[in-house]
């Protein structure tokens, strides 16, 4: 239970936090006796916002974003063969550039086949 | 030298998928002129067939090359190992694979086109997962394993969506998707489980471990490695789609375009069913675990029985043709685990289930094909109906459905007779008199929905009215049917030859 | 903590996912519910690794993690197919009663 102790005051001062930047908003804050409806709107970059938060996007994103995940995490391989090449010699690097060939390969049907293109 | 020869097979088929896909990225779609496609693969399901087939026939010959030269001839071979075992038993079942997706292959170079299907994303997919599979059956090592079933399963995943703006298809894809996903990650927490009661990922270093539960100094929970073995069973049950972990079959073969459905039936099945021998007999191969009294062997008893009863009971409902081959395939795994049973006390066995596995392969292709010879575009037979007739309008086609069928009924001179018939001799041998007699009852039962087929080809007329069913020709598809044929009879009059190979393949998996 | 607090964890987030896959609906949800159970094995992998003080556990973890990104990429284009093809993707898992 001993080495729980520092997690549990670690717990505490970070919610804390959270709680007295909030109160400390709430007694400080000057009430506005009139809102202008600009200053309740939501904020976006200076632009006025159009339309609804919840919409429908379009699923090119969906395709773009796949792509975008699939070739993104084959980093996982990387990183741990970036530590250890220098232990593992020649053999390893030989071995990366055939994986990243494949991965290119992939690459480049993804792209043959039109996933890439914005239409 | 030697290394590269060992492995040829899988580097055949593997180096072969990615060029099929380059040459499908960057080839000249093949349209109608004025026609705007943005598809390079569009139009061009013929080439790409032909050469998905020649490159799995490739690597069946390979196969064979290497069977003959012989596995343990070749030490190099150990330096893959245990991440890939290539011994005769995976050279056997890669042979089968690669067969397998051949005809696949050439059925959809014919159903395809006939049926507007333009996606010749197929080809290559085809191939990947049937790397996949190869692996699978070679995977001594839990990591290779699970590469392995994940890679054969993503590919077949895609292959059935492939039919687009079909909702049917869609949802048959995923919901195979969902199910297979949650299964392999049931799967994947007994494999977890397995390393950490044992500390291997091999699967002789957890054989190893297994066996020493109960000597003095081990420190393997026997508790954890049932909790493993039951997990990854489930797992494995769903692949080969045993009862009651079937519900998808029926829905994903429907759905689905014929030859995936075809390749799901035969090579998906012979992949599991290999994975399942290997990580049974070499992984909880101790004789505590392989006992009629505890272990692994009455709980398969009881899946095999299930799945024999239960699919045979309910194929003989179906009034989709499609839907009762599903059923069918449901039953065939039945028979197989028979002799994955009967494994654990005789090493006949795995060759008796690795030739079953054989003849069940080009038998159910060589179905398929002939009900998709039975159908044409906008008119694809599906019911029995569809085929009333069609042995006075396509008497080639249904004398091919025929001779399958006899096949998968197991009656001579057919290779399915002889499958059966090691199957449940081995079943015997090893004193699983009630499982044997079972099987047969259920075989017997079985041949009822295949002759009901042959009925409706040859001794009905298509009621008056009704739209029928018009044939197609294709020559992918008859060269398919032809080379099935072939191999059908070939293993039904003379097994002998096929059956040393296949009991070459017993010794090693032990 | 010892490997026993891991498993625990591992083992009810597991429970968790398999949950979810019953109850759920939505595609999307089971999807999820999945990706749960997947990242409990991964957790006992990890935690297995240190138990074993060896590295393979982990580098089950991370083929493991490659793995299942791809399975969620191919279950989300399918998800998209049966969204474009039916315009809902809510699914009935256990509708296989009808014969």
């Amino acid at each position: 239970m001993q080495s729980w102790i520092p997690v549990l005051v670690y717990l505490a001062i970070a919610s804390s936090v959270g709680v007295v930047m909030l109160g400390a908003a709430r007694v400080l804050r000057v009430r506005a006796r009139h809102v202008p409806p600009t200053r309740a709107a939501t904020y976006e970059c200076g632009e006025e916002p159009a339309g609804k938060a919840w919409i429908r996007f379009h699923p090119r994103y969906y395709l773009v974003a796949l792509v975008f995940v699939l070739f993104d995490v084959e980093t996982v391989f990387l990183a741990p063969w970036a530590l250890a090449t220098r232990a593992l010699g020649g053999y390893a690097v030989v071995e990366m550039v055939v994986f990243v060939a494949v991965l290119l390969l992939g690459w480049v049907y993804a792209w043959r086949k039109g996933a890439l293109r914005w239409q | 030298m030697n290394l590269l020869f060992g492995l040829s097979p899988f580097l055949a088929v593997g180096v072969g998928a990615l060029l099929l896909m380059l040459a499908e990225a960057f080839g000249k779609p093949n349209v109608a002129p004025g026609v705007e496609t943005t598809d390079a693969g569009a139009g061009r399901a013929g080439e790409l067939a032909l050469g998905a087939a020649v490159i799995l026939v490739i690597g069946a010959v390979l196969s064979v090359a290497v069977w003959v030269a012989g596995p343990e001839s070749l030490p190099e071979l150990t330096q893959v190992a245990p991440h890939l075992v290539i011994d005769k038993f995976t050279l056997f079942f890669s042979f089968t694979l690669c067969v397998g997706g051949a005809l696949a292959a050439l059925l959809a170079g014919g159903y395809l086109p006939e049926h507007g299907i333009d996606r010749s994303e197929f080809f290559p997919l085809l191939l990947l997962s049937t790397v996949g599979a190869m692996a699978l059956s070679a995977a001594g090592d839990l990591l290779t394993l699970f590469v392995a079933l994940e890679t054969m399963s993503l590919g077949v995943y895609s292959l059935i969506g492939l039919r687009r703006g079909s909702p049917r298809a869609a949802e048959a894809a995923l919901k195979y998707f969902l199910l297979g996903s949650f299964a392999a990650a049931i799967m994947l927490f007994g494999l977890a489980l397995l390393y950490g009661a044992t500390g291997h990922t091999d699967l002789a270093g957890i054989g190893a471990a297994v066996r020493s539960i109960g000597s003095p100094g081990s420190t393997v929970s026997a508790g954890k490695i049932l909790i493993s073995l039951v997990l990854v069973l489930v797992g494995l049950a769903f692949k080969v789609s045993a009862v009651p972990f079937h519900q998808w079959t029926p829905d994903a073969y429907e759905g689905a375009p014929t030859p995936a459905a075809t390749y799901m039936a035969v090579a998906v099945k012979s992949a599991a069913f290999a994975v399942l021998l290997r990580v049974l007999l070499v992984g909880f191969g101790d004789e505590r675990l392989a006992s009629w009294g505890a272990g692994w062997p009455p709980a398969l008893a009881v899946l095999a029985v299930l799945s024999m009863t239960v699919a045979n009971l309910v194929a003989g409902r179906q009034e989709s043709v499609k839907r009762m081959l599903a059923y069918s395939s449901i039953a065939h795994a039945g028979y197989a685990l028979v002799g994955v049973v009967a494994a654990m006390r005789s090493p006949e066995a795995v060759s008796a289930v690795a030739f079953y596995l054989l003849a069940y392969t080009v038998s159910t292709a060589g179905a398929f094909g002939a009900l998709i010879l039975c159908g044409s575009r906008g008119a694809e037979a599906v019911s029995y109906e569809d085929l009333a007739g069609v042995g006075k309008r396509h008497p080639a086609a249904a004398l091919a459905f025929s001779l399958f069928l006899f096949s998968l009924a197991g009656l001579p001179p057919t290779a399915g007779f002889f499958g059966k018939l090691y199957v449940f001799r081995t079943a015997i041998d090893s004193g699983l008199y009630t499982l044997a007699i079972l099987g047969l009852v259920n075989s017997v039962i079985g041949a009822y929905y295949y002759l009901r087929v042959m009925v409706y080809l040859y001794m009905r007329e298509p009621a008056p009215g009704a739209p029928r069913a018009v044939t197609m020709r294709s020559g992918f598809v008859a060269t398919a049917l032809v080379a099935a044929a072939i191999f059908v009879l070939l293993l039904g009059m003379a097994p002998g030859f096929t059956l040393d190979m296949a009991s070459g393949a017993a010794l090693t998996a032990r | 903590m010892g490997l026993t607090g891991y498993l625990l964890l591992a083992a009810a987030l597991f429970s968790l996912g398999v949950f979810g896959v019953v109850t759920r609906r939505n595609a999307i949800g089971v999807l999820a519910s999945v990706e749960l159970m997947a990242n409990a094995v991964n957790l006992n992998l990890v935690a297995f690794s240190r138990h074993h003080a060896g590295p393979t556990g982990q580098v089950f973890a991370l083929f493991s993690i490659a793995l299942t990104v791809a399975e969620v990429v191919v279950g989300l284009a399918l998800v998209l197919l049966l969204f474009r093809a039916k315009g809902d993707v809510r699914i009935e898992l256990a509708s296989e009663l009808k014969d």
